[in-house]
C-alpha cells in the first residue's frame, strides 16, 4: 500500500459528479464513470502526445475546447463531451481523419477491431464532403520481420513510434517530412526488428500496421478470445488466443500491471505456431519387438504402467522409480507426478533446464519454461538430469516416467545409453519426439490451448491457463493418467476436474493450500502478497 | 507630434555608415542602457521599468512583455531567454532589417533582457535562410564579447550572459515559440502541448520566455529614457514606437517607423508613397502579416495598433501591411496563402494537417471555375472545425483568413462559381 | 561518406556549443550540407553516430526542415520566393521565364549541374518583391533584365 492516500478531487463530467484521484486525466476520469471519451494517439501506458484531436471537450470557463487526454481532472471542473461545441469539433476530426483514408475496410485485416471504423460509426457524420485527390504513400512497406505498414491508412497518431522510443527504447521508427505528407518509417535499410515489433499492431488504431503472420489469415469477427497466459517463458504474460474452427490464429497481449503491462514479445505472439506444426501424439502407445510402437487404448496404458512400476518397484525397491518433470507442465500436472513416483516408493525427480540468452528489461526471461517455479513448489524436482542420468546408469534408477519433455532428443548419446540401462520407460506428452518413440509406454497430453492449468511465474504470481480447443484426439492434462496410475498404486481418488485438480494440487502446497481456482481470476495471485491481483 | 516631426528611435542607427560595428553603435550612444542597467539598477528595476512601459510583444500576440518574464520563477535556477529572430510571416521584413543594419542594438536589448529576468545564457533562433544577418550578429556577438559587454561579468558588473546563435533551417512553424524549442533541441519543429507553458517548462525543461526581436530592440530604449518616456509613445495600452512592414501594390515598400496608432492609410499613402499604378485603386489591406483578417479598402479608416485593429475584427500581429490593389484575384491570394499554411503545417495534428490540404483543393477548384456554390460555406465551415481545436496557433493562422476573406469577398468567389473567371480584371506584371 | 577534416573540426566545435549534444544537430547538417551541398543517406548515419542519436530521428529532422536537401542541387541553386507578395509582384513571371531559359521545371536541376531551380514559400523580404535566393545570397527588386544579368554573371 501506498504510504498516503492521493488527493482526490471531484469534477463534473456530462452532468455526472465523479472523484478521482489528483492528477487523473480527463479520459481515465470519464471511464470511470463509463463514459467513453474517443481517441486514437492516447495511450494509458505511453507519454501524451495530443495529436489526434479526437478527445476535444468542452470544459465551462474554457473558451476553447481542450483535449481530454492532457487535461488533469481539477475540482470543480465541469466537462461536456456532448456539447455542441465537442460534437462539433470531433465531427470533424473524423471527417479530417478519414479524407485521405482509403477507406478500404473490406480489404482491411483491422475491420471488425478498427477504431477508426468504430468512431466514424459512433461519431462521424456518416458521410464526407471531401471530393477531391487524396495524398498518396506507399502501402504493403515492409517495415521488419514481423510488420508490414500502410501508408495510406496511417492516422499519424504516433503510437508506434512512441511505443519504440519509450517501452522498448530501441528508437527504429521516426516521423518523416511534414503536412500531409507527413509519414511514419524507418531509416533507410534497417528494420523494426526489436523483440517486441508485434505490439506496435496492437496498438495501432486502424490497420496500418499489421503482423505478417496473421494478415489476410482470418477476420477478426470470427476469433473468438480465450483469456489465457503465454507458456513461453517464465514471464508468463497474459494473452488472448484469437481462435476459430480448433485453431489458434494469433496471440494478442491482453492487460495486467502486475506482469506484461499490455505488452508481450514476438516470440511468445507466435509460440502458438510450434503446436501446429508438429507432429502429435493422439493415443497410447506401447512398445512391440523391435522398438516399434503400436496404439493401446489409454485405460490399457494405464494397467500396463501400473504393473510394470508395482513389479520394479517389489524386484529392485521404489527407489528405483524416478521421474523427469518439467517447467512446461502444469502445477497439477507436476503434483500428479510427484504423487505417482512416491507412490511407487521414488522420490528422485529431475528437472531440465531450458535456458536461451538473457533477460531483457522489459519482459522476456531467459528460463523458457513457464512453470520453473512450480517444478520445485508442487512438483517435487530435487536432482539434475546429470545427476538422474548418472544414477540410472549405475543402476539405482530402473524406472522413469517423463512428463512433457523429451530427454532423449535432447540429451543425446549419453541419454541413450542410459536409456539402455532402464527396464521402464513411461512418456507423457503432446507431440511426438525420439522419447515418445523409445518409450515402454507413451500416454497423449493436451496441448497448449487445449487444457486448464495453472502456472507460477517466476515473479512467484500463479496465474490460469485456458482452453480454447477441443483436446487433441484422446489426450488429458496429465494430471489425469498420472493419478489413474497412481490410484492403480493405492493412491487417493481421482479428481473429476480442472478445479478438483486443482484444489487437490494446492491442498499438498503450503504456498497454495488457500487457493481455489476462482480466486485467481483472469490475472492471477501473487504468491507472496495475496491482494495483488490487477486493478 | 505628428508623425511627420517623428523622429525614428529604432531605426536611428540605419543609415550610419558602418552602422553593425560596434564602434558605430557606440558613438551614437550604444551600450549606455546596458551599463545603466547592469551597473546602477536591480534585475527588478529593469523588469519593473519594462512592465511600466506597457511594451507589448511585437511578434503577432502583442502580449506585454513585462508580464510574460514575471512569469518566469524568480531568483536563482537555470533558466532561458530565446530571442525570435525566425522571421517568417509572408508580409513581414523588420527584425531581419534590424539585425542588417544594427545588430547591436538587438543585442543590447537581449544582454538587458536577460539581466532583468536573471537569464545567464541566452539563445538567438534566426531563421536558416537569413545568412547575411547570421554573420552579422555572430560577428556583433565577438565584438561584444571581446569589449566584455557579453561573457563573464559584463563590464565588470558581476552579471555573466552567454550568448548562442542558433540556425534554423526552413519552417515556418518554427516561429511558434514551442516549435522553436523543440527546433532549438534540435528536433523536428513540431509545437508542444500547452500547458506546460514554457515560464515553467521550456528550452531544455526549464523555464523560458521567448520574445521577439523588435520586442526586444525597444528594451535599451526604456532603460536609457524611463517608462514613463517611453509610455508617451503611442496610445494609451498600445505604447511605443513600432516597425511597420509596407509591401505589395505600393510605390515605396519598406519598413518605416512610427509610433503604435498610427492611421493604416498613412502609412500607405503618406509614407510609402500611395498605390504602386494610378489605374489601380485600393482593394483591401491584409494589416498583420499573412496570418490575420483582410480589411477591404473601405474598411481601412483605422489605427495600428492592437486595439484599434482588434476593434476593426483584425489584428496587428506582426504589422506585416500588405496592400492589394484592384488587379487582385481574391481568391487567387488565399489559394497563394492557403498554399503556404500547407505547406508549413508541421502535421502534426489532424484538423491542421488534412485541413490545409482540404482547402487548397476546394480553392484550386473555385480558382478555376470548377467550384460550387456549397464550397464557399465548406470553406467557411472548415475553418470552424479547424479554429481553436490544434495544438498551435497555426490552424488559426490559416482559419482566419479563409473565413475573413470568404466573407468580406464573397461576391468575388460567387463570381468564379458562376462566370468561372475572375471579377477581378489582371493587370500586367510590375516586373 | 564521411565529413572532411576541416568540417569535422567544425562539427567538433558545434557540438562543443551546446551542453545538450542533441542541440547542434541542425548546425552539423548545416555544415554537412555546406560541404557537399546536400545530406546523403550515409551522412546522416554518420551524424547519428557523431551525436548517439537513432538515425531515424535524424532523417525525421533532415525531411523536416525544407533547407535540407537530399539531392545534389546545381552549382546556383536559385530559390524563387512564391507567396503572396512575390506573386503579386510578378514571380510567375520570373518562374515561367528562368524556366524556358534554363529549360528546367521547378525543382529540376540543368544537366549541366549549373543551375537548379525551385519555388520556395516566404524568405522575408517582401518589401523589395520579387525575389529569391541563390545558395546564401539575396536578390531582391528583380526585374526580367536583372534575372538576366544575374544569371550571365553566374559561372
Amino acid at each position: 500500500m501506498a504510504d498516503s492516500t492521493p488527493e482526490q478531487v471531484t469534477l463534473t463530467i456530462d452532468s455526472q459528479s465523479v472523484t478521482v484521484p489528483a492528477g487523473t486525466n480527463l479520459i481515465e476520469a470519464a471511464r470511470t464513470l463509463g463514459i467513453e471519451i474517443p481517441h486514437f494517439c492516447y495511450h494509458p501506458r505511453l507519454s501524451i502526445a495530443g495529436n489526434c484531436r479526437m478527445c476535444l471537450v468542452d470544459i465551462e470557463k474554457m473558451p476553447k475546447n481542450q483535449i481530454a487526454c492532457s487535461t488533469k481532472a481539477a475540482p470543480g471542473m465541469i466537462v461536456r463531451t456532448r456539447s455542441d461545441k465537442a460534437v462539433k469539433a470531433r465531427q470533424g476530426v473524423m471527417e479530417f481523419l478519414l479524407i485521405n483514408h482509403p477507406l478500404d475496410c473490406p480489404i482491411c485485416d483491422q475491420a471488425g477491431e478498427c477504431v477508426l471504423q468504430d468512431f466514424s460509426y459512433h461519431y462521424g457524420t456518416g458521410g464526407s464532403r471531401f471530393e477531391g485527390q487524396k495524398v498518396h504513400h506507399d502501402k504493403n512497406v515492409d517495415l521488419g520481420p514481423h510488420i508490414v505498414f500502410d501508408g495510406e491508412r496511417c492516422i499519424k497518431c504516433t503510437r508506434c513510434i512512441r511505443f519504440c522510443d519509450e517501452v522498448t527504447h530501441t528508437h527504429e521508427l521516426g516521423l518523416f517530412s511534414r503536412g500531409d505528407h507527413t509519414i511514419i518509417g524507418t531509416f533507410p535499410g534497417k528494420e523494426l526488428d526489436n523483440a517486441y515489433s508485434g505490439c506496435t499492431a496492437d496498438i495501432c488504431p486502424v490497420g496500418a500496421l499489421t503482423v505478417k503472420e496473421f494478415r489476410f489469415k482470418q477476420r477478426v469477427w470470427f476469433l473468438r478470445n480465450t483469456a489465457s497466459i503465454c507458456a513461453g517463458c517464465a514471464r508468463g504474460c497474459n494473452v488472448n488466443l484469437g481462435i476459430n474452427e480448433e485453431r489458434i490464429w494469433r496471440i494478442t497481449p491482453r492487460d495486467n500491471d502486475a506482469v506484461n503491462q499490455s505488452w508481450i514479445c514476438d516470440e511468445g505472439r507466435l509460440s502458438f505456431q510450434i503446436y501446429q506444426q508438429a507432429e502429435r501424439l493422439g493415443r497410447a502407445l506401447t512398445s512391440s519387438a523391435g522398438g516399434a510402437t503400436k496404439e493401446m487404448l489409454v485405460a490399457s496404458g494405464y494397467e500396463q504402467a501400473a504393473a510394470t512400476l508395482g513389479e520394479i518397484a517389489r524386484k529392485h525397491g521404489g527407489a528405483t522409480v524416478a521421474g523427469i518433470t518439467s517447467g512446461h507442465a502444469t502445477v497439477e500436472e507436476q503434483a500428479g507426478l510427484k504423487e505417482l513416483i512416491e507412490r511407487a516408493g521414488g522420490s528422485r525427480i529431475a528437472l531440465p533446464v531450458h535456458e536461451r540468452g538473457d533477460d531483457d528489461a522489459l519482459l522476456i526471461r531467459r528460463d523458457k519454461t513457464a512453470n520453473t517455479v512450480g517444478a520445485r513448489l508442487a512438483g517435487g524436482a530435487n536432482c539434475t538430469m546429470e545427476d538422474l542420468l548418472t544414477a540410472i546408469k549405475i543402476g539405482k534408477v530402473r524406472a522413469l516416467v517423463v512428463l512433457r519433455e523429451d530427454f532423449l532428443g535432447e540429451f543425446g548419446a549419453e541419454a541413450m545409453t542410459a536409456r539402455g540401462a532402464l527396464d521402464f520407460l513411461m512418456t507423457l506428452d503432446w507431440r511426438v519426439t525420439a522419447t515418445v518413440k523409445a518409450s515402454d509406454v507413451a500416454l497423449p497430453l493436451s496441448a497448449y490451448g487445449e487444457m486448464d492449468g495453472s502456472f507460477i511465474n517466476f515473479q512467484g504470481r500463479i496465474q490460469l491457463l485456458r482452453p480454447g480447443l477441443t483436446p487433441y484426439e484422446e489426450s488429458d492434462p496429465a494430471w489425469k493418467p498420472l493419478l489413474e496410475i497412481a490410484s492403480r498404486l493405492g493412491g487417493a481418488a481421482v479428481p473429476k476436474n480442472f478445479r478438483e485438480a486443482f484444489r487437490w494440487a494446492a491442498s499438498r502446497v503450503p504456498e497454495l493450500s488457500h487457493l481455489d481456482t476462482p480466486a485467481l481470476g483472469k490475472f492471477g495471485v501473487s504468491l507472496e502478497s495475496p491482494a495483488s491481483g490487477q486493478g | 507630434m505628428t508623425s511627420q516631426e517623428y523622429r525614428p528611435l529604432l531605426l536611428k542607427n540605419i543609415h550610419r555608415p558602418d552602422s553593425t560595428s560596434l564602434s558605430a553603435y557606440r558613438e551614437s550612444g550604444g551600450y549606455k542602457a546596458l551599463e545603466r542597467a547592469v551597473k546602477e539598477m536591480t534585475p527588478e528595476q529593469v523588469l519593473e521599468e519594462v512592465k511600466a512601459s506597457g511594451l507589448r510583444g511585437r511578434g503577432g500576440a502583442g502580449f506585454p512583455t513585462g508580464m510574460k518574464w514575471g512569469f518566469l520563477p524568480k531568483g536563482p535556477g537555470e533558466k532561458y531567454l530565446v530571442l525570435n529572430a525566425d522571421e517568417s510571416e509572408p508580409g513581414t521584413f523588420k527584425d531581419r532589417l534590424l539585425m542588417e543594419r544594427d545588430p547591436h542594438l538587438v543585442l543590447e536589448g537581449f544582454l538587458i533582457s536577460c539581466y532583468a529576468v536573471g537569464c545567464t545564457h541566452g539563445y538567438i533562433y534566426i531563421r536558416g535562410e537569413f545568412v547575411d544577418p547570421w554573420r552579422i550578429l555572430l560577428k556583433a556577438v565577438e565584438e561584444a564579447r571581446a569589449a566584455n559587454l557579453a561573457g563573464k561579468s559584463i563590464l565588470g558588473s558581476g552579471f555573466d550572459c552567454e550568448i548562442t546563435i542558433y540556425r534554423g533551417a526552413g519552417a515556418y512553424i518554427c516561429g511558434e515559440e514551442t516549435a522553436l524549442l523543440e527546433s532549438l533541441e534540435g528536433k523536428r519543429g513540431m509545437p508542444r502541448l500547452k500547458p506546460p507553458f514554457p515560464a515553467q517548462v521550456g528550452l531544455y525543461g526549464k523555464p523560458t520566455s521567448v520574445n521577439n526581436v523588435e520586442t526586444i530592440a525597444n528594451v535599451p530604449l526604456i532603460v536609457e529614457m524611463g517608462s514613463s518616456w517611453y509610455a508617451g509613445i503611442g496610445r494609451p495600452k498600445n505604447t511605443g514606437p513600432k516597425l511597420y512592414c509596407l509591401s505589395g501594390h505600393v510605390r515605396k515598400p519598406g519598413v518605416y517607423e512610427f509610433p503604435l496608432g498610427i492611421p493604416l492609410k498613412e502609412l500607405i499613402f503618406e509614407h510609402a508613397g500611395g498605390l504602386l499604378r494610378e489605374t489601380r485603386p485600393l482593394k483591401a489591406v491584409i494589416p498583420g502579416g499573412s496570418s490575420v483578417p483582410i480589411l477591404p479598402a473601405d474598411k481601412c479608416d483605422v489605427l495600428m495598433d492592437f486595439d484599434s485593429l482588434a476593434a476593426a475584427g483584425t489584428m496587428l500581429g506582426s504589422a506585416g501591411v500588405i496592400v492589394l490593389d484592384d488587379s487582385v484575384c481574391i481568391v487567387d491570394a488565399l489559394l497563394n496563402l492557403a498554399r503556404f499554411y500547407a505547406h508549413e503545417s508541421c502535421g502534426q495534428c489532424t484538423p491542421c494537417r488534412e485541413g490545409c490540404g482540404w482547402y487548397v483543393q476546394i480553392l484550386e477548384r473555385l480558382e478555376k471555375g470548377e467550384g460550387r456554390s456549397s464550397d464557399l460555406d465548406l470553406l467557411l465551415d472548415l475553418s470552424d472545425r479547424i479554429q481553436g481545436n490544434t495544438i498551435c496557433p497555426l490552424g488559426d493562422a490559416v482559419a482566419m483568413p479563409v473565413r475573413s476573406y470568404v466573407t468580406v469577398f464573397r461576391n468575388e468567389f460567387q463570381y468564379h462559381v458562376d462566370h468561372k473567371k475572375c471579377l477581378a480584371e489582371p493587370a500586367p506584371a510590375p516586373v | 561518406m564521411i565529413p572532411s577534416q576541416a568540417t569535422q573540426l567544425q562539427i567538433d566545435s558545434a557540438i562543443k556549443e551546446y551542453a545538450h549534444t542533441r542541440s547542434a544537430l541542425l548546425a552539423v547538417l548545416h555544415l554537412i550540407q555546406r560541404e557537399r551541398g546536400y545530406i546523403a543517406v550515409e551522412d546522416e548515419s554518420w551524424v547519428a553516430a557523431r551525436l548517439d542519436l537513432p538515425p531515424a530521428e535524424v532523417a525525421g529532422v533532415v525531411s523536416f526542415y525544407t533547407m535540407f536537401r537530399t539531392k545534389p542541387p546545381g552549382r546556383h541553386h536559385i530559390q524563387i520566393c512564391r507567396t503572396l507578395t512575390c506573386q503579386i509582384r510578378g514571380c510567375r513571371e520570373l518562374v515561367k521565364h528562368l524556366e524556358k531559359k534554363l529549360g528546367i521545371q521547378d525543382g529540376g536541376v540543368t544537366p549541366d549541374g549549373r543551375y537548379s531551380l525551385i519555388t520556395v514559400e516566404c524568405l522575408g523580404s517582401c518589401g523589395t518583391a520579387p525575389m529569391m535566393q541563390v545558395n546564401d545570397d539575396y536578390h531582391e527588386n528583380l526585374t526580367l533584365e536583372r534575372l538576366d544579368a544575374l544569371l550571365d554573371s553566374m559561372k
